[in-house]
């Protein structure tokens, strides 16, 4: 096959060699490395940015679903602190802490094209309805409603439901309050109130580091920015 | 050089069994006959292999006269649709998915009127999985059969014409001299879309959605216990192992290339 041994053996080590230099360039170094939930992904850049300003350092940010975050941190991935919107993925014992809160409401696409007007819509069998899946934070929060629902697709992430109704593909869903002003092309149904269903996001730190980004959630800087993204904190 | 080779060789059986032994390994044996007695399993399984089953005789069908438009017809413009045949397999499938959404969604360009005329919406819906399904894995099909056409195709034409002039009618050609050549062909080329269609999940969830006993494959159900009970995850990906091993082993023989 290749005619000069020697050839093999320099595409060998190349190919052994190329993955170890694309990993030289990871998470480490001076960056502070944040694991965050990812409906946490609007709020976050701008804290980050107000946080770098006011510390020096560069912060990483690796966005996911909590669960696979935590399922990383406990494979070892490196991260300095780790932000979820569930309370059993963090060991509240030793120093996490809540820094802010979240509601699901009724979300429609933009402009109501099937003129939601009540939560019983959630229930009706001839309208599209999306929510997440019970084994997101999310959907866990839908389900905490004890709403009869319907649903025609239960989403594996809060923006997926989002996606589902600003594509016009879902007449009605269930999502996060924030989302309702993060992403364009959906409407919330003024006027409608589902009953309270919280959703607490926590920050874990993880190293000394990641100690001074989980107090600096708690600063007034940090609060206002968690206020004009919609979240209460 | 063959002990290079031989060491290359074992590296890529390790890469690839590697991962199943890991999976093993972490199996819940003891709570396995629970989590697989389930609904949520059940359904999965259900979901999947009605899915699975359809989407490989959609391929059949429309694959088989696709493959010999491409292979044995002088038709113009077959090196472009050929290119674009091929293409489902380089997307990522959630790409396709997306696509899907926007050509067959209720706002999509031929989905628009498919609602608005028939009332039909292929998003959330079984049949919007099948569509899915066969979308990845028709390519996978169509490039054996058509290959094999390819190739014979000298021997074909002979042998067809000979039939042709000793008066067989062309249904007969068609059933004793053609079929006869492509069929290890076709078998592996099903096996390996239909295997495709089992597996599939990123053109599923984005367009078809996720709904226990609805559109949820086993996959998709995977995917989502992952999330929150890992150990019903490695459950879901033992029934996905047996079920795919079950259809593949006994046709390795027959159908897969190289016996």
């Amino acid at each position: 096959m290749l005619a000069n041994p020697r050839a093999g053996a320099w595409l060998l080590a190349g190919a052994l060699l190329l993955p170890a230099m694309a990993c030289s360039d990871g998470p480490g170094g001076d960056d502070l490395t944040v694991f965050a939930a990812s409906s946490l992904t609007d709020v976050l850049p701008e804290l980050v940015e107000a946080y770098e300003a006011a510390a020096g350092t560069g912060v990483s940010l690796v966005f996911g679903g909590s669960n696979h975050l935590a399922a990383q941190l406990r494979d070892g991935a490196p991260a300095d602190a780790f932000l979820t919107a569930d309370a059993r993925l963090v060991s509240t014992s030793v120093g996490a802490v809540r820094f802010g809160t979240n509601r699901v409401v009724l979300a429609v696409p933009a402009g109501n094209p099937a003129r939601i007007s009540s939560t019983a819509s959630l229930a009706d069998e001839r309208l599209r309805v999306a929510v997440c899946a019970i084994d997101v934070p999310c959907g866990a929060a839908t389900h905490a409603l004890g709403l009869p629902v319907a649903a025609d697709t239960e989403e594996p992430s809060v923006r997926a439901v989002a996606s589902r109704l600003s594509l016009g593909e879902a007449d009605v869903g269930v999502v996060y309050e924030t989302d309702i002003r993060a992403v364009d092309g959906i409407d919330g149904v003024p006027g409608v109130d589902l009953p309270p269903s919280v959703v607490e996001y926590w920050a874990e730190s993880l190293t000394a580091d990641g100690d001074r980004f989980v107090s600096y959630l708690h600063s007034d800087a940090a609060i206002k920015i968690l206020h004009d993204h919609g979240f209460d904190a | 050089m063959r002990r290079l080779l031989l060491t290359l060789a074992g590296l890529a059986v390790v890469l690839l069994v590697l991962p199943i032994l890991g999976l093993l390994q972490r199996m819940p044996w003891s709570s396995l006959p629970d989590l697989l007695a389930d609904d949520v399993t059940l359904d999965a399984l259900r979901v999947s292999l009605v899915v699975s089953l359809i989407a490989a005789m959609f391929v059949l069908v429309l694959g088989t006269p696709l493959a010999w438009a491409l292979g044995r017809t002088d038709l113009p413009g077959r090196r472009i649709v050929r290119a674009l045949v091929v293409l489902p397999m380089v997307l990522p499938p959630v790409v396709g998915g997306t696509a899907l959404l926007f050509a067959l969604g209720r706002r999509g360009l031929v989905g628009q009127w498919l609602d608005r005329w028939f009332g039909l919406t292929l998003p959330f819906t079984l049949s919007g999985a099948i569509v899915a399904a066969t979308f990845v894995a028709l390519p996978f099909y169509v490039i054996a059969v058509e290959g094999a056409l390819r190739t014979a195709r000298r021997e074909l034409d002979d042998l067809e014409g000979i039939a042709s002039t000793l008066g067989a009618p062309p249904f007969t050609v068609l059933r004793r001299i053609t079929l006869p050549r492509l069929l290890p062909a076709m078998g592996a080329g099903l096996a390996l879309a239909w295997a495709r269609a089992l597996g599939e999940f990123g053109a599923t969830i984005t367009f078809a959605g996720n709904l226990p006993g609805r559109t949820q494959t086993l996959p998709l159900a995977t995917f989502l216990a992952l999330q929150s009970e890992p150990e019903r995850a490695l459950a879901l990906s033992l029934v996905m192992l047996v079920v795919a091993l079950a259809v593949l082993l006994p046709m390795r023989d027959r159908w897969l290339p190289g016996r």
